[in-house]
């Protein structure tokens, strides 16, 4: 095989999901984020702190790269030089992608990182030794490791504070990689529950932390196989293929008016996270 | 390998469910509480708890005075998360950082537990007993005028129950402070149009002008505001709205808009007039105000192009309606209410009033209705404390040594009454100079009932309601506080109502009719009322016209350069510590600031330009100086700032209150000159002019923004498109 072989016809060697003989179903968890409608408030990121039992690290670790927010704000200036950023600020909320190739579990030494049926990027803590090549090969940068034992860290969680713990989340321990989960317990309690009812999950029965809180709507969340799914729509009507590392959009010359696009698709970790353009008025 | 059809949750069943639970679920709690759990009973639970199982309450955030509604998640007992209740009109099930981290409050380890008895520089322990006979002995031929009552913004039947305490002593002293409150907009918004707080709909606008409002992060409800900017941005009939943001250092909300526009500090209101004037569409009286206005010299004194005061005024003639927001910005100054009556008077000339200007509805009970904080009745009571009027002060809900401006010198003026009392859930700047401190419950643990100041689409009260038992056993609501004292008053009056609770319940179901529960008996509206969190009514609704006189305008030319302090300070309110109360919360203090991305501490917003001709780079310690004192801060090189300003955020520099707020940041409400609109009589909190040096002194800034300091160096990550490029109104 040589490298020209593999370089250009890479689609067809690399696994992902899904694949023909294993094909997602009934369930694809996919998520789209509005960069119109998000403001850059943080009220995401506060949730999941909340949710998924993250610990506060505090100034000094802070600075020393360690913070550990599965969700976080992005913010960026436009970069024409002009003295004032009279366009505002351009806000991302970045997080796990759920990438359906996803550059972190082929380099996890003990497949402590693998992908579920449904499409999620899960991460097995007691499996993981922390050596962070997973963490090293994303190019999102959205994996957090666990340089202390944040349950034993002074005022990480005293006294009373345990007592907020979400028991459905475990609490990490030293030496573990940990990222977005897609806030996977609200899932597996929604799984249950329909399987119970002899169903499938229906939209809106799930709804991650971020997206529960976020004041514009920005962020849906959804089975992106189910047609009747928001995610699904936009997805659809975006014209954002899971499986493709082109879309419809960057094909058209001299620009689209589709807004959906995902981040790095060029290096063809194929994410499960489309976001849509901002926008801003050409009138003023 | 387990078969596929045999998966892990169908091995639990055949191990038997409950027992797998059980087991589970021990050993994630032992691990994390060295086994110091509680063991539930799983076969006989207390009433409501279904072991593992969350179940919900409604309820009402108190962070702030927005009054969204709460949905709390409990488990065990144990209130875990705090979600939005979704019947409530003002959040709509949504919850912005500062609600979510309430119950950081609730938990927090730094929270008061016993009353507090002032034995020189100690605080000694004593009964709640001891403490009420204490207030009793002190309170004794002390007359009405005698005693001053400081709170926050209040409402609600505790309002009622203070109102009914003061007044057994026949005292007028109630002073409702709020360190950042849009006090200047409420007074000129009663003379424009009548009342103080209309009804905003940006939802129904198609252009925003907003002279500094932060209505995305801090300004009066902005989760509220946040879902109508969503709609805003969907556009009325497909076309999406526009949204300019006009102020001197960028906000949230500025650095959301469409076009954000760095005015020089004060001249928000000469804006506003030259605009009327490019409208050209003015008449009579109008006209003649701002015939002078002509494009030229707005220009020279705003420092906005005059072609961008062209394009917004074509914007806004072709784009109807509109909504024109007068913010803190515009607010801050000596001329405040001058500058809020000119934009006020724009919103008139484009016929918004009645459209997204609107009526608004208030709650048919007056006693409840809430008597909102603002910053003159801070002067009036420094004043009363520096005549020595006062022998006994009560202090709720308000940490004025922290928020007074350092020109007032409130903390030596304090020490003027008599006998300082505290209620209060941490032992904060204002406790430590009290002689009695009372701690108080967690609003997760109190009862309560709260009238906001903004309602969205119609009246509502919302109730407040205990998620868990209390944590403490010797904290107490300030409700069964009020009622403990006015015991001691007027016995006879509320010797039936054992507690807060029982006074609560009987107040509303007195009401019953009133509150719409007539066709209920009284424990199915009360279990409703309690289930819903909130009761929505009819009331008395204010019509909005516009009613000022424009020939009333004065606005004074520009500020006049300083050579002694050349730069404004402008005090940034975030969204997440606004005046500081909720420092000690440590998701907030990691949570990074939007717009700097920085945590954990303060910082010197400073422009690029500016920098570079002062030689200040990121990360030099500046030291700021104004007539009242100096404070030193890291700079940060932020671009959206006029270059004639610095500005320092709110709420960080404490020197008391806990472990996650204490010595993390600057306070710059210290060196905040005591200056006044003249109409309103508010603290002008853009007044104080500084001027800056470096102290040669360089730390490593702590944020959150990558290596590249926010640029994406040509990638495609956070992309942004122009709107003749896209066709919104045929997306799904």
């Amino acid at each position: 095989m040589s490298v020209t072989n593999l370089l250009e016809n890479w689609a067809q060697f690399r696994h992902f999901h899904p694949v023909e003989d294993n094909p997602h179903d009934p369930y694809k968890w996919a998520m789209s984020i509005d960069l119109d409608a998000c403001t850059g408030c943080n009220a995401c990121s506060v949730a999941c702190y909340a949710e998924n039992n993250l610990p506060v690290v505090g100034k000094e670790k802070f600075a020393h790269g360690q913070v550990m927010h599965w969700m976080r704000i992005e913010r960026y200036w436009d970069e024409d030089g002009r003295e004032f950023p009279d366009q505002g600020a351009q806000f991302l909320p970045m997080m796990c992608q759920q990438c359906e190739a996803a550059p972190c579990e082929t380099v996890c030494p003990v497949a402590a990182t693998n992908h579920t049926p449904d499409g999620l990027n899960s991460q097995i803590y007691n499996r993981c030794i922390g050596s962070r090549y997973c963490s090293a090969n994303c190019p999102f940068k959205v994996r957090y490791f666990n340089w202390y034992d944040y349950p034993t860290t002074d005022n990480v969680w005293p006294a009373e504070m345990t007592q907020q713990l979400n028991p459905d989340v475990t609490v990490r321990g030293k030496g573990v990689m940990e990222k977005c989960t897609f806030c996977v317990q609200r899932i597996s309690a929604a799984k249950v529950t329909a399987k119970g009812e002899g169903r499938t999950v229906r939209e809106g029965e799930v709804q991650t932390a971020c997206q529960q809180a976020c004041p514009t709507n920005a962020i849906s969340f959804g089975n992106l196989i189910d047609p009747e799914a928001k995610v699904h729509k936009q997805w659809k009507a975006q014209q954002v293929e899971l499986d493709k590392e082109e879309q419809a959009k960057d094909k058209e010359e001299g620009g689209s008016d589709l807004r959906g696009y995902r981040i790095f698709e060029e290096l063809r970790p194929y994410p499960s996270v489309m976001y849509l353009e901002r926008v801003r008025e050409s009138a003023i | 390998m387990i078969d596929s059809s045999f998966d892990r949750r169908d091995f639990l069943k055949v191990l038997g469910w409950s027992g797998a639970a059980v087991a589970l679920g021990g050993c994630g709690n032992t691990s994390i509480e060295d086994g110091r759990e509680t063991v539930v009973s799983y076969s006989e639970p207390a009433d409501y708890v279904i072991p593992g199982i969350g179940v919900y309450y409604n309820s009402t955030c108190a962070q702030c005075d927005a009054g969204c509604s709460i949905n709390g998640r409990v488990r065990e007992g144990r209130v875990l998360k705090l979600e939005g209740n979704p019947d409530s009109t003002i959040n709509r099930g949504k919850m912005c950082g500062l609600g979510q981290a309430g119950v950081q409050h609730h938990y927090n380890p730094d929270r008061l537990r016993e009353p507090l008895l002032r034995k020189g520089d100690q605080g000694e322990p004593i009964t709640w007993d001891k403490a009420y006979a204490l207030i009793a002995e002190k309170m004794k031929g002390v007359s009405g005028e005698e005693i001053a009552f400081l709170s926050g913004g209040i409402s609600g039947h505790l309002k009622a129950l203070m109102g009914n305490y003061l007044d057994s002593f026949g005292c007028k002293n109630h002073f409702a402070y709020e360190a950042v409150a849009p006090g200047v907009m409420r007074a000129a918004n009663k003379k424009s149009y009548g009342v103080a707080m209309p009804r905003f709909s940006i939802n129904k606008a198609k252009v925003v002008l907003s002279f500094g409002a932060d209505f995305l992060g801090s300004w009066v409800s902005p989760v509220h505001f946040s879902q109508q900017y969503a709609q805003f941005r969907k556009g009325v009939d497909g076309q999406r709205g526009v949204l300019i943001q006009v102020e001197s250092k960028m906000t949230l909300t500025g650095a959301n808009a469409d076009r954000w526009l760095a005015i020089r500090p004060g001249t928000e209101g000469i804006l506003a007039l030259g605009i009327i004037n490019a409208l050209g569409t003015a008449t009579g009286e109008i006209a003649a105000v701002v015939k002078d206005y002509d494009r030229a010299r707005v220009s020279r004194e705003t420092g906005i192009t005059p072609g961008q005061i062209d394009k917004i005024a074509a914007l806004l003639k072709l784009r109807s309606p509109s909504l024109v927001l007068a913010g803190s910005a515009a607010e801050g100054y000596a001329h405040g209410s001058q500058n809020a009556a000119a934009i006020n008077l724009l919103n008139h000339v484009l016929g918004n009033i009645g459209k997204t200007v609107e009526a608004c509805e208030a709650v048919p009970f007056p006693q409840m209705i809430p008597t909102t904080g603002n910053t003159a009745a801070l002067k009036s009571l420094n004043d009363g404390l520096v005549a020595g009027k006062y022998k006994v002060l009560f202090c709720y809900g308000a940490n004025p040594v922290f928020t007074a401006p350092g020109a007032l010198k409130f903390k030596e003026n304090m020490a003027k009454a008599g006998f300082k009392v505290a209620f209060a859930h941490y032992l904060d700047e204002t406790a430590l100079q009290a002689d009695l401190v009372l701690p108080l419950d967690s609003a997760l643990e109190d009862w309560g009932t709260q009238v906001p100041e903004y309602l969205a689409t119609c009246a509502q009260i919302n109730v407040q309601q205990p998620l868990m038992e209390k944590l403490h056993a010797n904290t107490r609501g300030m409700g069964d506080i009020l009622l403990d004292l006015l015991k001691q008053r007027r016995a006879d009056e509320y010797k039936g109502y054992e507690d807060y609770y029982a006074y609560l319940r009987t107040a509303l179901l007195n009401n019953k009719n009133a509150l719409g529960g007539g066709k209920f008996d009284d424990d199915t509206f009360w279990n409703e009322t309690l289930t819903q969190g909130l009761i929505k009514l009819e009331g008395p609704v204010s019509a909005v016209s516009f009613r000022a006189n424009a020939v009333g305008l004065k606005l004074p030319a520009p500020a006049e350069e300083n050579a002694q302090y050349p730069l404004h300070l402008i005090p940034g309110v975030t969204a997440s510590l606004r005046d500081g109360r909720h420092a000690n919360q440590p998701w907030l203090q990691e949570s990074p600031d939007p717009l700097t991305t920085i945590v954990w501490d303060s910082w010197v917003e400073i422009h690029p330009k500016k920098a570079a001709e002062l030689h200040i780079a990121e990360g030099d310690i500046i030291e700021i100086t104004s007539k009242t004192g100096s404070i030193r801060a890291q700079a940060y090189l932020f671009p959206g700032i006029h270059p004639d300003a610095i500005s320092v955020p709110l709420g960080r520099g404490h020197e008391a209150m806990g472990r996650y707020a204490k010595g993390y940041g600057v306070n710059p409400f210290q060196i905040m000159d005591a200056v006044y609109d003249r109409d309103s009589g508010e603290l002008a909190m853009h007044e104080t002019r500084v001027r800056i040096s470096k102290t040669g002194q360089r730390v490593i800034v702590v944020k959150d923004e990558g290596a590249a300091g926010g640029l994406q160096m040509g990638r495609k990550i956070a992309v942004r498109v122009s709107t003749d490029e896209v066709d919104l109104s045929e997306e799904a």
